[in-house]
């Protein structure tokens, strides 16, 4: 087991934003994290991460437990992370970025600079390596978030709607890059919007609403189970779907 | 580019040589002591993001110091330069651990209040000379005084602490220090999840910035073989600094030194010409400054610099490509 993080909640004053949250991760799943706004997804990705501590719960990864450990303890330990809203260094170069996860595993800046490479290279951004960050559109800035973060070489990468804001090109290029991080052996965890982009990517999905898991399961089981579709559509909808179904 | 460094490091190393007067010379000096200052400022102020306006307070310990050693044990001035820095750096955790907590301007502000408490305890002091301050020696006893008639010699030992200053800048820059310290600027959230410790490289940051200011102190009251609380520990000193290398450029190796090149000298004119009243005038010049690099130019003159020739060489291109077509 990768990741296991059991029985996890969080309040924020008297609001309970997540309540016992389960999920256990395999080395090389590609795991989605979807449900309706405010479900909780990204306060229990924000826990995962290191940003937030849960209120009660338990979090380890790879035999460590994590619960309380820094964000900066999570990226050393190999959990790294990409921001809802990108995060880019705006007025360093693309290369700079990079360097700073790069810098991570590396602390010669000959070797941090030619890893940094590598990676720019492999998520397509070596035509931009000298643009300042703050040149990128929306697309570009998730890239490089994404080039950043593998540059700290992570065992784990959760992508935070990595993909949102994308036109139906970018996804399909968006959708390749995270298959070929896959296929370097990297685990990820995946929150997203877009049903295509979970349908295509993820083998197992997890659905939050009002703060709790309420089904998880291989994608096209998930997205016919009543409970969720309620969850997304109302009840009316659920059961209409019920009574339509073969 | 390269012999454009060269023709500017030959015009420092020679310029006591190029001017006939003393004030010229001296001048020269107060610009390099002011290239320190800001300089060592610009590590923590610049290169990591936490803009201080209390480093006032490791410029005074590093002035009082060594004219404490020598009023109190008769020690030559330049014996209390080491023990400056090391009080200094204690000043630094102390104040560091708690302000850091805070961002942006409320770390500004108590930085300004520790600054402030600071100097208001050394003119109630009499330990410390209080209101009046100290003098150091009136005639040099030995060499290891450091106390010239000329300020040639000043000028010198300046401007080799000012090379150490910016090499040992240069070089950090560079390494992972000096690319934290800009995520940290950045970002301090996204720094974290890259697995930057922040608070870890702030009080680095912090540490080399103080120890800096306060040599800068010393080489001052040396210098001068003065001070009081206002010319070690005022809040002018802090904002000079500050002035100094968001004129020229903050976060940038050269920045201080140039805006210590353009403002030093006109400080200089203003107080030879209206006496005593020319340090409202600094005040009135400081204010200017800071309202339009704020509305104008946040990135200093050297970012204006880089802008424009980034411009002009765009430019050239497209001629160069409208000539070929």
């Amino acid at each position: 087991m990768l990741l296991s993080a059991r029985e996890v909640s969080r309040s924020f004053g008297s609001f309970v934003a997540l309540a016992n949250a389960n999920l256990d991760v395999e080395e090389g799943e590609i795991v989605g994290l979807i449900g309706p706004n405010g479900a909780g997804k990204s306060t229990f990705f924000n826990c995962v991460a290191g940003d937030i501590p849960p209120s009660a719960g338990r979090i380890v990864f790879s035999g460590t437990d994590v619960t309380r450990a820094s964000a900066a303890t999570h990226a050393r330990l190999g959990i790294g992370r990409t921001f809802q809203v990108p995060a880019t260094f705006e007025e360093m170069s693309i290369l700079d970025n990079v360097m700073v996860g790069a810098f991570l595993r590396h602390h010669q800046r000959g070797d941090a600079r030619a890893a940094a490479l590598d990676v720019i290279e492999f998520t397509g951004l070596k035509a931009l390596t000298e643009a300042p960050a703050k040149s990128l559109g929306t697309p570009g800035r998730k890239r490089l978030e994404i080039a950043r973060v593998l540059a700290t070489e992570p065992k784990l990468l959760l992508l935070d709607e990595a993909l949102a804001g994308l036109t139906p090109v970018e996804i399909q290029e968006a959708i390749a890059l995270v298959r070929r991080i896959h296929a370097r052996g990297v685990t990820i965890v995946i929150v997203e919007h877009i049903m295509e982009v979970i349908l295509t990517l993820a083998e197992r999905v997890l659905v939050f609403n009002q703060g709790a898991t309420i089904a998880s399961g291989r994608p096209r089981d998930v997205v016919n189970d009543p409970a969720v579709i309620e969850a997304y559509l109302g009840r009316r909808h659920a059961r209409d779907r019920g009574a339509h179904a073969p | 580019m390269r012999w454009l460094g060269i023709v500017i490091g030959a015009a420092f190393l020679l310029y006591p040589w190029l001017v006939t007067d003393d004030f010229y010379a001296r001048t020269g000096a107060d610009v390099l002591l002011a290239a320190i200052g800001a300089s060592a400022w610009n590590i923590l102020g610049g290169y990591a993001g936490q803009i201080s306006v209390g480093h006032a307070m490791f410029f005074g310990i590093g002035a009082y110091l060594p004219l404490l050693a020598y009023s109190h044990m008769g020690l030559p001035p330049v014996a209390g330069v080491p023990l400056a820095i090391v009080i200094s750096l204690g000043f630094a955790i102390v104040v560091g651990l708690p302000t850091f907590r805070l961002h942006g301007h409320y770390f500004s502000m108590a930085t300004i209040a520790v600054a402030e408490l600071v100097r208001i305890v050394i003119g109630n002091w009499d330990f410390v000379g209080a209101a009046t301050g100290l003098m150091g020696p009136a005639v040099s006893r030995t060499w290891l005084d450091l106390s010239f008639r000329s300020p040639i010699p000043y000028y010198y030992l300046f401007l080799a602490v000012l090379a150490g200053l910016l090499l040992l800048t240069w070089h950090l820059q560079r390494s992972r220090m000096g690319y934290y310290w800009r995520a940290i600027r950045a970002g301090e959230r996204p720094a974290r999840s890259l697995g930057v410790r922040v608070a870890r490289y702030k009080l680095y940051a912090l540490l080399l910035s103080a120890a800096f200011t306060s040599l800068a102190g010393s080489l001052y009251s040396l210098m001068v073989g003065f001070i009081d609380p206002e010319s070690g520990f005022g809040i002018l000193r802090s904002v000079e600094m500050i002035i100094i290398a968001a004129l020229g450029g903050a976060g940038t190796l050269f920045g201080p030194l140039l805006g210590a090149v353009l403002l030093i000298p006109l400080q200089t004119v203003t107080n030879s010409l209206f006496g005593g009243g020319g340090s409202g005038l600094t005040y009135i010049i400081y204010g200017g400054i800071i309202v339009v690099l704020a509305r104008f130019e946040p990135g200093g003159l050297l970012d204006l610099w880089r802008r424009a020739s980034q411009w002009w060489s765009r430019r050239r291109e497209t001629v160069t490509v409208r000539h070929a077509a």
